[in-house]
């Protein structure tokens, strides 16, 4: 019997498959839709393919209850918390941007959640930021990250108003500016509004769909503060720590130690 | 995770409050359409027992304002008054407000009022916001009345006789005006048992919410926001007197038999800022399934004007009136937010930080960062607003607060 563990996300649904030994044996990620239940059963469906699923599921996020299987919810922000201090059992901070969020939160050394923070109600610093630019601009986002490297100049957008931001971008495009210096702007801008959750004060573990997908920004971000890790499956945490919390909510971790490797960002413009 | 089909045990006063509330507004409406009467509309800390004293029926803008926002219709009202040249960005009471007032609609039509009940003089201070004087100024240019009002310093440390010297006599220099079209000249002896009156009141509020005190607590900051009507509109009468009796009987016995307003009460909260009207029954359906009780709140303390002395009373209305929270420099709320921890056993404070009031949004200068220093008592911000339901993310909200009551859980 597997565990599976699912963070039902504005953007994308995100699932694990957890064995009795706490190893990841699965991930998926498909896109949310307007769906949840469909994207949430899409996930499963893949799951049940080759292993049986014991039930309840696990599961967190805005679609957190729309599933039509047995569950138990969770908040997303104690399940990320309880993952990334599973991986990194120390005091640290994490950001995790999302599709619809960015937030902030503060770990102690028994994984405690002491403090956390959420973006304003403003869509810059998030996923939705980065898709509606490359909605704009014509562009497939997951082109940004591979673009943005064939820049090395480092253009600032003013604005963190999703509209106002185009409009500055179509700007800098009459005033000529290549394509992968305003990509990189844009990362510069996303990496600017994560400083404004919190001051880190020890090691920052980055996790989440946009550091998934866009690790250029982790890197960028590395700049101001070098002591930055990611895990190896950065937008499946939240799903992964529902499955160590289990069906308890005061967060009982009843799964055996999990082996999820960390990588460490790649920056090719500093010595970090 | 939130408990599912938890009902919360309603006060029985809440009756009596509608009744209490009902014949206040016929009081208005009588009054407006009464030409040998006069009403005076007030800011909600204004000089209310002055305007009693001399006659006036007492009508408040803020208390309207937020029955707009608990009907729901804000977010209709405020993009009228924006093409009117306001910003969406200033307090959403005057948007919601002016908006309602210029589409011909008021959330009063229920109790018989076709429209606002015409002003004869609009009286304000500025002890809150200066917006209470531009909101009041759209009206007096409207209905071609005067306005007056009290200009209090601002961000007030310690209070000295200067500034009671200056605000009493503030006070003092609204008569003149006053009497031209108040039904009564200003009799000191009537001032004097407003006063009281509005004293004895204040007390009793005081004491219905510590009765929160008690663990579990017989009420919510939910309760006392609809509660709190009579001590905002009727303070200075006996009406808000005899309620206040009646609602602190009920308390008492709610603490005797051990009945709480949150059933299962395990985590007791602290509210910072204004309500969110149009989500106040959400959010006490919220909190309770997550067995949290908002106990205690600024802004609910903030109506407690126990200074007031008949004795000495334009005096002690100065002092009254100024030493309000709002009024306050960032150190003094410190104290006060600090007392309030201590003294209603809080577990986490909720900073509600109101888009369109930064004034009592306590969160943007720091301070909930120097309290949690000074306590260690975890917080949340949540963004949002007292109106405008724009300002509002719900799913976002509700994982915040669901996510800060786990952290809470894992604290205990």
């Amino acid at each position: 019997m597997y565990r599976a563990g699912l963070d039902l996300g504005s953007s994308y649904t995100k699932g694990v498959l957890v064995d009795d030994g706490g190893h990841i044996v699965d991930h998926v990620a498909v896109r949310t839709g307007y769906d949840f239940r469909a994207a949430s059963k899409e996930v499963l469906d893949r799951f049940s393919e080759a292993h049986e699923i014991q039930y309840p599921v696990l599961s967190c996020g805005y679609g957190r209850e729309q599933l039509d299987v047995p569950f138990t919810s969770h908040s997303e922000i104690i399940a990320l918390a309880a993952a990334v201090h599973r991986v990194y059992p120390e005091r640290l901070d994490i950001i995790d941007i999302g599709g619809q969020d960015t937030k902030y939160v503060r770990l102690t050394e028994t994984g405690y959640v002491e403090n956390f923070r959420m973006n304003r109600k403003c869509a810059a610093g998030t996923g939705a930021f980065l898709e509606e630019i490359a909605f704009r601009l014509g562009m497939d986002p997951s082109l940004f990250d591979a673009m943005a490297r064939r820049s090395e100049k480092d253009i600032r957008l003013n604005s963190y108003c999703t509209v106002f931001a185009v409009s500055e971008i179509i700007g800098l495009i009459k005033n000529g500016s290549p394509m992968p210096d305003i990509v990189r702007g844009v990362y510069h801008s996303i990496a600017k509004r994560c400083e404004e959750l919190a001051i880190p004060q020890h090691t920052l573990v980055f996790t989440g769909g946009v550091p998934d997908r866009h690790p250029m920004i982790v890197e960028l971000f590395s700049r101001r503060w070098p002591d930055i890790r990611t895990p190896e499956l950065p937008q499946f945490m939240a799903a992964y720590g529902c499955v160590l919390l289990g069906e308890d909510p005061g967060g009982s971790q009843s799964v055996a130690e999990p082996e999820l490797a960390e990588t460490t960002p790649r920056c090719d413009d500093c010595s970090v | 995770m939130p408990r599912s089909g938890s009902d919360i045990a309603a006060l029985a006063s809440v009756d009596q409050l509608k009744a209490v509330m009902g014949a206040y507004f016929t009081r208005v409406k009588e009054a407006a359409e009464d030409p040998a009467q006069r009403v005076a509309w007030c800011s909600s800390v204004g000089p209310a027992e002055l305007l009693y004293a001399m006659g006036f029926e007492v009508f408040f803008p803020e208390n309207h304002a937020a029955m707009i926002g608990a009907s729901k219709k804000a977010a209709d009202y405020i993009p009228v008054t924006v093409a009117h040249g306001y910003s969406p960005d200033i307090c959403s009471y005057l948007t919601s407000d002016i908006g309602a007032f210029l589409t011909g609609e008021t959330p009063l039509q229920r109790y018989g009022f076709t429209s606002l009940p015409r002003p004869d003089i609009l009286v304000y201070n500025t002890n809150q916001c200066r917006e209470v004087k531009d909101w009041f100024s759209f009206y007096a240019a409207h209905y071609s009345v005067p306005v007056i009002g009290i200009h209090t310093p601002l961000n007030v440390e310690d209070i000295s006789e200067d500034m009671i010297t200056y605000i009493s006599r503030q006070f003092r220099s609204l008569i003149p005006t006053l009497e031209e079209c108040a039904p009564e000249r200003f009799d000191i002896d009537r001032f004097r048992e407003r006063i009281a009156l509005s004293h004895d009141a204040c007390v009793l509020w005081r004491e219905v919410l510590e009765t929160a005190r008690h663990r579990p607590s017989p009420l919510t900051f939910f309760d006392a926001s609809i509660h709190m009507g009579p001590i905002v509109v009727m303070r200075g009468t006996t009406h808000a007197l005899e309620y206040y009796r009646m609602l602190k009987q009920e308390l008492d016995t709610r603490v005797a038999d051990g009945v709480a307003a949150v059933a299962g009460e395990r985590y007791r909260l602290y509210w910072e800022g204004m309500p969110l009207w149009f989500k106040l029954s959400g959010m006490a359906k919220l909190f309770n399934s997550l067995d949290a009780c908002v106990v205690a709140s600024t802004y609910c303390n903030s109506w407690i004007f126990d200074d007031l002395d008949p004795a000495n009373p334009f005096d002690s209305s100065a002092l009254a009136y100024t030493r309000l929270f709002i009024v306050r420099s960032d150190d003094v709320k410190q104290q006060v937010i600090t007392d309030h921890l201590r003294e209603y056993a809080i577990d986490g404070i909720i900073y509600h930080d109101a888009k369109t009031c930064p004034r009592n949004s306590n969160n943007r200068y720091g301070l909930q960062m120097r309290i949690q220093r000074q306590t260690a008592v975890p917080y949340l911000e949540l963004n949002g607003d007292l109106n405008d339901s724009r300002c509002y993310s719900e799913e976002q909200s509700i994982i915040a607060i669901e996510t800060f009551v786990n952290q809470l859980a894992m604290r205990k």
